[in-house]
């Protein structure tokens, strides 16, 4: 399944249209159809491309000559050197026409006679005809004849619900438009799971916590019509939801306290974006007050502290510092793209990175619109503003002074030294590093720079060296349509102007990009599949007016973002149960389950799974907030890293029973557990969490420490509930870690594995369950 | 979960929503051995990475010129270059090394290598390779993920995810880290990038415990584990319907996992090997010990179906790496030491045991070094041209490819980019640049970013 499915698709499309039959040769008679065309050129054009001219224009040439392909359909209108080879129906201004006919000092095939002229006459008709090339038939591309028409740049609509032919199933508006979609096959939605899957399902998804046994019993003997509704407003109001919540945004934006690369250097005071985050999303913070105070906070108001903990956002990409990188310059454009990719894979959805070094093929989003996008960036620079008292700065300098004066000797004898004397030098000088005081306390944030700001070039193929034309800022052409100015170069607040932008209320992406990631941490896949594209190449939806309705919704109550996630897991659509028994015919025309005929079921994510697992184990610290957390980890892990020393574990180890959010976020050294379980690499947006399934993760839960820890302090507490009594045990160990009871046969092997194995082994034969490790 | 990825669901039209039955590769295990896009010449890949940059010429390159010139400026005609470090006021280093024609192929190889010397007849060596950049790492990351950024799969990662798991009993990727210290791009140069966690190489820990989570947690015994691995097996077939893949899947990883449990101590011991096993790789002395010790893991490796190994000399400050600022004669001549029987070693068993036939060996670094001096006796990164070598797995052996300018400056003949070596890489164990793609960001992601060319005088 290594074939992209565009490939495949393209692929028969070519073998149908060449198998059709037609009389391939009547160019002169043709009926002009595509077809037609089509079979023309397999049989007239290409074999001469490939005879003549691929030995130097193609993927297998030795070295392409003057840049140009002629192996592939856009490589042909792309050009090369020189420009374009075919223009479409005007073959006496194609470069290639006039190569073969040896006009214009241009040559071809070269050092040789021209071609027959009856091949230059089919070349002609190609062209004239439109130069129909098959190698470029791209069906995503083909179905929107003109992007402006795509989906998602259309204005947001409103639609009316549809009515279902069985309303007692539709409980809300998100039932009234899966059912109508449903109803249109004749399906029916899976019957519903009963109340304790539904209340483990629904606090994982939006706690990302089990419940405790306790809670589940009060919502199974809770008669009263409104039971859901509690147990969700509860959830809701739990502070664990913005520790749950706040999860994914950090996924989106790569999130991460150390820089990468070598030097991986901590960035101290980055986690107070993390706080801030979480409790943007406890108070519900609307959606489009979030961003902004993200993209401009510190415009807004450079006194308040919390719109400068939102600008941090900016400094969480990667940044290259190593050592002897001569050209600020380069950095300094790195630095440039991650801030404004970041605006379009996060915000907008689309992939607009890619026109950074040429107009971006596959979306109507010119090289000039990225270069417009990144202007608004052009003053935004780093500013750490220190929030210690004079005194105290003066107190950290004296401190740090010896340590520095005592490196900065052994470094001096190490320039001087040779070999392993010399390494040994550089080692204790980087140990000290950790004699260091802490740093002082600070945020990491951002200002406007005028004086030194960038000018923003257009770069030929993204080179930094290579500048075109200067630009100012300006919105996405095929959003605003390309007769809007760009801004002055000194535009005052210009973030704040690019947030208005976006969350404005003719935008159509914002809304309907961040409903869409609401709707994937429920069902595990959006109703666009593609949650940081939207653009053409990206999925299409599969509930349309859904989503637009969805988005409408979001923005009618303030954009604040509870009030879809209450919608969504209030819905009959939600209840459902995971079984796909009950319509056959799905399972074979619909696998992927988009039109949600039955609950898909997932595997907890890498921070669910640890967090459960401290949870019922009875050792979760539920302390919020604070600096990321370096818990114990093998010794040589932490020696791969360039500097060890900036791995400090403290002394007082309750920290390492966290929520795993708290956990430091360090590009270079991601916890095994964690890793081993699709966690994302920090590098950059991760939309959707993978879902592995192999070998070390079992390794990880059977014989790592973690595991093993926990099953420790599971057992602990399943005696202080159940004492000896291997049913009593058994009970509580299925209910405690299961949300549910055991069947028979599920008791009676586990007392039969009690009476000769240690509980230990019982509690970390639970950990590895399916229903353990998976949302029912 | 994972076919999904590769399939890029995000392109499928509505129409086709409702399309035949493609899940039936859907919930397999994600390790599951896959075919090849043609038939494959290799099956395992060794990759001896030389870290901090050794000297073309002073291994693979000789360049005589060198030595009339020492001392001199480098004549305008050889053109510019960027370093590192050393800047516009510096001369020609000459060389102390001698070079000296080796095997029927009469390849000169320098005085650095005699062990491997005897082995050239099946060696290409590659005196053309450039990379994009002059930095430690962005070159190492460049070397390993086509890319100058982290967050890009390895070649590792990516072969994996071509070719699935052949062994039933190790992982598919291993790197076996100097255990010296880290290196600059760190272990993101390793790493799978946004494949998903089954792609992800196991780095071997030094000592006696190489991989985490092998070996049972104390006071646990094996016949008990045996036990807690039948209840979960029990309980977790209980609760499967028939066709769910995926946790059949689940329940294959577990069965994988107790194989490795059992038998990977087995090939992870080196104390049966026979004497002159030892002897032959250098790990019953110093100082090849270390090296050829792992050099010798990696042959058991590939022999159970590993499908990358990765064997680094060099780790921590940059004297102990090739990264040879300030002495070049110190430094190769103590790198050369610890790692030329070794190798040789290696080379050697693997044909005398038929498996240097399907294993292909990669020998070389981020880059070269400068012709010019750098602190009078040492020479700065050089990324224009430098030299690597393949051997085994279908390659060519006692041939050289392309050429560098007569001081070593830049690669004039058959310039091969690190793309290439990928490329040619991908094509020895069967895969097509082309088509072993992965849907990320809006783009079907590949090793060789655009496309690299198929070294072919070598394949």
């Amino acid at each position: 399944m290594l074939l992209e499915t565009g490939k495949l698709v393209a692929l028969l499309t070519i073998s149908l249209l060449t198998g059709s039959g037609t009389d391939s040769l009547a160019a002169e008679n043709s009926d002009g159809s595509d077809a037609t065309l089509l079979q023309y050129f397999s049989e007239r054009i290409e074999p001469v491309l490939k005879a003549e001219c691929y030995q130097c224009h193609s993927k297998d040439a030795n070295k392409i000559e003057g840049g140009l392909r002629l192996d592939s359909g856009l490589g042909i209108l792309r050009g090369g050197d020189s420009g374009p080879a075919i223009v479409p129906g005007k073959p006496d201004e194609s470069l290639l026409l006039q190569a073969l006919r040896h006009q214009n000092s241009l040559q071809m095939p070269p050092n040789r006679d021209p071609l027959p002229n009856q091949v230059i006459a089919d070349f002609i008709r190609w062209i004239e005809k439109g130069a129909m090339d098959p190698r470029h038939v791209e069906p995503e591309l083909a179905e929107t004849d003109d992007p402006k028409n795509h989906w998602a740049f259309q204005p947001l609509s409103s639609p009316a619900l549809p009515g279902s032919q069985n309303p007692a199933d539709v409980r809300n508006p998100v039932d009234a438009f899966v059912l109508a979609r449903l109803e249109q096959e004749a399906w029916k939605q899976a019957p519903a799971v009963d109340r304790a899957a539904w209340i483990r399902r629904v606090a994982m998804d939006l706690i990302g916590l089990p419940l405790e046994p306790a809670q589940v019993q009060t919502f199974l003997q809770d008669a009263s019509p409104q039971a859901y509704e509690k147990v969700v407003d509860q959830l809701l109001d739990s502070a664990h939801f913005g520790e749950r919540q706040a999860q994914h945004w950090l996924d989106v934006i790569r999130y991460a306290e150390t820089e990468g690369f070598e030097y991986d250097t901590h960035l101290p005071g980055a986690w107070q974006f993390r706080d801030y985050v979480i409790d943007s999303m406890n108070r519900d913070k609307p959606f489009d007050q979030f961003i902004t105070e993200q993209i401009a906070g510190d415009e807004l108001d450079a006194n308040n502290t919390e719109y400068q903990t939102a600008s941090i956002f900016h400094r969480l990409g990667p940044v290259r510092r190593n050592a002897g990188n001569p050209e600020l310059a380069l950095s300094r454009n790195e630095v440039l793209t991650e801030r404004t990719d970041v605006i379009g894979t996060a915000i907008l959805g689309l992939s607009i990175g890619c026109a950074r070094c040429h107009n971006h093929k596959l979306e109507p989003i010119s090289q000039k619109d990225y270069y417009c996008l990144q202007a608004y960036f052009a003053a935004t620079d780093e500013n750490n503003l220190t929030l210690a008292s004079p005194a105290q700065q003066d107190a950290w300098q004296k401190s740090t002074e010896d340590v520095r004066a005592h490196q900065a000797r052994l470094r001096e004898q190490a320039r001087v030294a040779a070999g392993p004397e010399r390494s040994q030098l550089e080692k204790e000088a980087e140990e000290l590093e950790s004699r260091r005081p802490e740093p002082l306390p600070q945020i990491p944030g951002t200002r406007n720079n005028f004086l030194n700001q960038t000018a923003i070039h257009i770069l030929h193929r993204g080179v930094w060296e290579q500048k075109g034309e200067r630009v100012g800022p300006r919105p996405l052409s095929i959003l605003v349509g390309a007769h809007v100015p760009e801004l002055p170069l000194d535009v005052e607040n210009p973030r704040t102007l690019l947030a208005k932008w976006l969350t404005a209320a003719d935008n159509p992406l914002t809304a309907r990009v961040i409903v869409n990631r609401v709707w994937q941490q429920h069902f595990g896949l959006g109703i666009v599949s593609t949650p940081n594209d939207f653009g053409t190449r990206g999925g299409v939806p599969s509930h349309p007016e859904l989503l637009d309705w969805l988005a409408s919704y979001l923005i009618k109550n303030r954009w604040q973002l509870k009030s879809v996630h209450r919608l969504i897991v209030l819905s009959e659509t939600y209840r459902q149960g995971c079984d796909s028994a009950h319509v056959s015919d799905a399972t074979i025309s619909d696998p992927e389950n988009r039109l949600l005929w039955h609950f898909p079921r997932r595997r907890l994510t890498a921070e669910q799974l640890r967090d459960a697992m401290l949870m019922v184990s009875g050792r979760l610290n539920r302390a919020a907030g604070g600096p990321g957390i370096m818990t114990p980890v093998d010794p040589e892990l932490v020696q791969l890293l360039y500097k060890p020393a900036q791995w400090q574990v403290p002394a007082d180890s309750s920290n390492n029973d966290r929520r795993s959010i708290y956990l430091i976020a360090k590009r270079n050294l991601r916890l095994p557990f964690m890793e081993v379980f699709d966690a994302p690499t920090l590098m950059s947006s991760c939309a959707r969490r993978e879902s592995s399934t192999h070998a070390p993760q079992a390794l990880e839960l059977l014989n790592g420490s973690f595991s093993n820890s926990m099953a420790h302090s599971l057992a602990a507490r399943l005696r202080m509930i159940a004492g000896s009594d291997s049913e009593r045990l058994t009970d509580s160990g299925f209910s405690l870690v299961l949300g549910r009871m055991p069947n028979a046969a599920e008791k009676e092997l586990s007392i039969r594995f009690l009476a000769e194995q240690p509980l230990e082994e019982f509690a970390l034969a639970l950990f590895n369950l399916n229903d353990f490790l998976y949302v029912p | 979960m994972l076919s999904d990825a590769c399939c890029g669901f995000g392109g499928l039209a509505m129409a086709s929503l409702l399309r035949a039955n493609q899940s039936d590769a859907g919930m397999q295990n994600s390790l599951a051995e896959r075919s090849c896009h043609w038939p494959a010449k290799a099956k395992s890949v060794i990759f001896l990475f030389m870290a901090g940059g050794p000297s073309h010429l002073e291994t693979f390159d000789p360049k005589p010129l060198l030595n009339e010139l020492h001392g001199h400026k480098r004549p305008a005609e050889f053109g510019e270059a960027k370093y590192q470090q050393i800047q516009g006021d510096t001369t020609i280093l000459g060389t102390k090394r001698r070079f000296r024609k080796h095997g029927e192929s009469g390849i000169e190889v320098s005085d650095l290598f005699p062990h491997t010397a005897k082995c050239i007849d099946d060696i290409a060596v590659i005196r053309s390779m450039y990379g994009d950049m002059v930095v430690h790492s962005a070159a190492q990351y460049e070397l390993f993920s086509g890319r100058l950024n982290p967050g890009f799969p390895s070649m590792g990662s990516w072969l994996v995810y071509g070719l699935g798991v052949e062994s039933q009993s190790m992982p598919a990727y291993v790197v076996m880290p100097d255990p010296v210290g880290a290196l600059e791009a760190g272990q993101p140069m390793y790493m799978q990038g946004f494949l998903p966690a089954a792609f992800q190489p196991t780095v071997f820990r030094s000592g006696n415990r190489p991989v985490l989570n092998l070996a049972l947690p104390t006071g646990v015994s094996q016949e008990g584990r045996r036990r807690t691995l039948d209840l979960i097996h029990e309980l977790n077939t209980a609760t499967i319907r028939p066709g769910d893949q995926e946790f059949q899947a689940r329940l294959n990883s577990y069965d994988l996992a107790f194989r490795m449990q059992m038998s990977a101590p087995d090939i992870l011991n080196l104390s049966k090997e026979t004497k002159d096993t030892l002897a032959l790789y250098g790990a019953d002395r110093e100082p090849t010990r270390d090296y050829g010790q792992r050099c010798l893991l990696a042959r058991k490796l590939v022999e159970s179906g590993v499908r990358f190994v990765c064997v680094v000399s060099g780790g921590g400050p940059g004297a102990m790496q090739w990264d040879a600022h300030a002495d070049i004669e110190e430094n190769h001549l103590r790198k050369a030491g610890e790692t030329d029987m070794p190798i040789a070693g290696l080379l050697t068993d693997l044909k005398r045991r038929g498996l240097l036939d399907e294993t292909l060996v990669v020998w070389g670094g981020e880059f070269g070094r400068s012709p010019e001096a750098q602190s009078a006796n040492g020479r700065d990164h050089h990324n224009l041209g430098f030299s690597m070598w393949m051997a085994g797995g279908g390659i060519r052996g006692g041939c050289v490819v392309g050429a560098t300018d007569a001081i070593g400056l830049r690669a004039i003949e058959r310039p091969c980019h690190f793309r290439d070596l990928h490329a040619t890489i991908l094509h020895q164990m069967g895969l097509n640049q082309h088509l072993l793609t992965y849907p990320h960001q809006g783009r079907n992601e590949r090793l060789t970013f655009l496309e690299g060319k198929v070294i072919e005088e070598i394949v």
